[in-house]
């Protein structure tokens, strides 16, 4: 008996590679996140990573780093409810859980992560999870595993959410989940409001500032600080990957719910825990962000816009939106995938989307431009920008 | 309005992009329409019809025709139980 017919189903559909003659995906890179990195022998401009404040090659980070491996060593090789727990871990909480303006705080291994396990400890199946359409996976998929009535609502559509709402109250529970800033166009959702219909509705708001944390607010706490939301009473998660330039997920919020996960949360207590370095290297993060944010948040922001505007000049059409993103909007999948092949060939990585990640027809590249890029690269990222145009 | 007219309008208004919707539109091919998107959309109509659709006879539907043929099917068995 052979299982020619069950390999079958792992068949890679390559077609749109193929005919742009460019696979974007599980590229090699053969140094680190510099303003430039090191692809097949040539340097070539990042603007793909999400390293956002450019923190993740920063020198103070790397020693952070290497004094936490000579203290703790490579792994705490358990859970953080047995040998994982470290006081560098549990000082991490508390660092979170302040940044934040929250009780208390959850790491797990990834945002991804928190995120699949969060839906699955809190809610049940005669609850209602109502989410916006353009959640990212890890949120669709950690609601789907409830398995409770799921109703998806129009992108960041206040309108279309309080008809659900209105029409919804013969649930349990109902938990009201988006992002503050959608990662492929930038825009960021109006969650004040969100929050007020959840107090009118009585819903628990429940918000993944992944590409808020470290980039939006005065002092880059994200999402909360940015709407000035004070006393928040829903769950709050993000990554630690982003702007925080490390690794691993958080969830915050109220001391109740934060102690129940610890015990019921098991992508927490069955995971080994973040590595110290790990570890140490979002606490350093912390410590530059809280005295450097200012400028950091400057340079970001600067180079957004002088990306925006070349883009303009080269006649892109591109979304704004407040976050520093800028995003392309190159419709079919072959366009996406051959524009993203003009801006390699020319040195610039970019980070393409198509389907399923983008609904049908709506594919887009995303540049961002992280504070490391000095003003020789930003300047050079725009001639290539217009020359990708011209082509 | 009549059935057509209600469902027509009813997946107007949960579609991100305005466009164009009759009654031969294909629901993944012309609409563009996503496993999630169709989920917003069964919601609306349990909203619309004060009914409970189970999300599984709809797996097959592929056109907005198709989904009247539903419609017209649940309508037909709730007069049944009157």
């Amino acid at each position: 008996m052979g299982f020619e017919s069950f390999y079958k189903r792992f068949d890679v559909d390559e077609r749109v590679a193929n005919v742009a003659g460019f696979n974007p995906y599980y590229m090699e890179i053969d140094s680190g996140l510099n303003e430039k990195i090191w692809m097949n022998g040539r340097q070539i401009i990042n603007l793909a990573s999400n390293n956002y404040l450019g923190l993740a090659t920063d020198e103070r980070v790397k020693e952070a780093i290497i004094s936490a491996v000579e203290k703790y060593g490579a792994s705490l090789c358990g859970t953080p409810i047995s040998t994982g727990y470290v006081d560098l871990y549990k000082r991490l909480e508390y660092s979170l859980s302040n940044f934040v303006r929250l009780e208390d705080t959850i790491i797990l291994p990834s945002c991804y992560q928190g995120n699949n396990g969060l839906f699955v400890s809190i809610a049940k199946k005669e609850d209602l999870i109502i989410v916006d359409r353009f959640a990212h996976s890890s949120l669709i998929q950690g609601i789907k595993a409830v398995g409770c009535k799921i109703r998806p609502f129009l992108h960041n559509n206040l309108e279309h959410l309080e008809g659900i709402l209105k029409r919804s109250q013969d649930y349990k529970q109902i938990f009201v989940v988006t992002e503050s800033v959608f990662s492929t166009d930038g825009d960021i959702s109006p969650f004040k409001e969100i929050i007020d219909l959840c107090e009118k509705y009585n819903a628990l708001p429940i918000i993944d500032d992944s590409h808020g944390i470290g980039v939006l607010g005065n002092t880059g706490k994200g999402i909360l600080e940015e709407e000035n939301i004070i006393n928040f009473k829903g769950i709050y998660t993000a990554s630690l990957g982003k702007a925080l330039a490390n690794s691993g997920g958080m969830i915050s919020g109220k001391k109740e719910i934060i102690n129940y996960l610890k015990y019921y949360c098991p992508h927490l207590v069955y995971s080994t825990s973040l590595t110290p370095s790990i570890l140490a290297g979002i606490e350093a993060v912390l410590k530059i962000v809280s005295s450097e944010f200012e400028s950091l948040k400057n340079k970001l922001y600067s180079n957004k816009q002088i990306l925006f505007a070349s883009l303009m000049e080269a006649g892109f059409e591109t979304t704004e939106c407040i976050a520093p993103i800028n995003s392309i909007k190159t419709q079919s999948k072959e366009n996406t995938f051959k524009t993203a092949k003009s801006f390699f060939e020319k040195g610039i990585l970019s980070t393409p989307f198509i389907e399923p990640s983008v609904p049908v027809n709506q594919g887009c590249i995303r540049l961002i431009a992280g504070a490391n890029l000095t003003q020789s690269t930003i300047e050079e990222a725009c001639e290539i920008i217009k020359s990708v145009r011209k082509t | 309005m009549n059935l057509e007219e209600r469902i027509i309008t009813t997946l107007k208004n949960n579609m991100e992009r305005l466009q164009e919707i009759n009654i031969e539109s294909k629901l993944k091919e012309d609409l563009a329409l996503d496993s999630f998107d169709i989920l917003m959309v069964i919601s609306a109509l349990e909203d619309e019809f004060s009914i409970t659709i189970n999300e599984e006879d709809f797996s097959e539907v592929v056109t907005v025709g198709d989904i009247v043929d539903r419609m017209r099917a649940v309508n037909k068995k709730d007069k049944d139980k009157r």
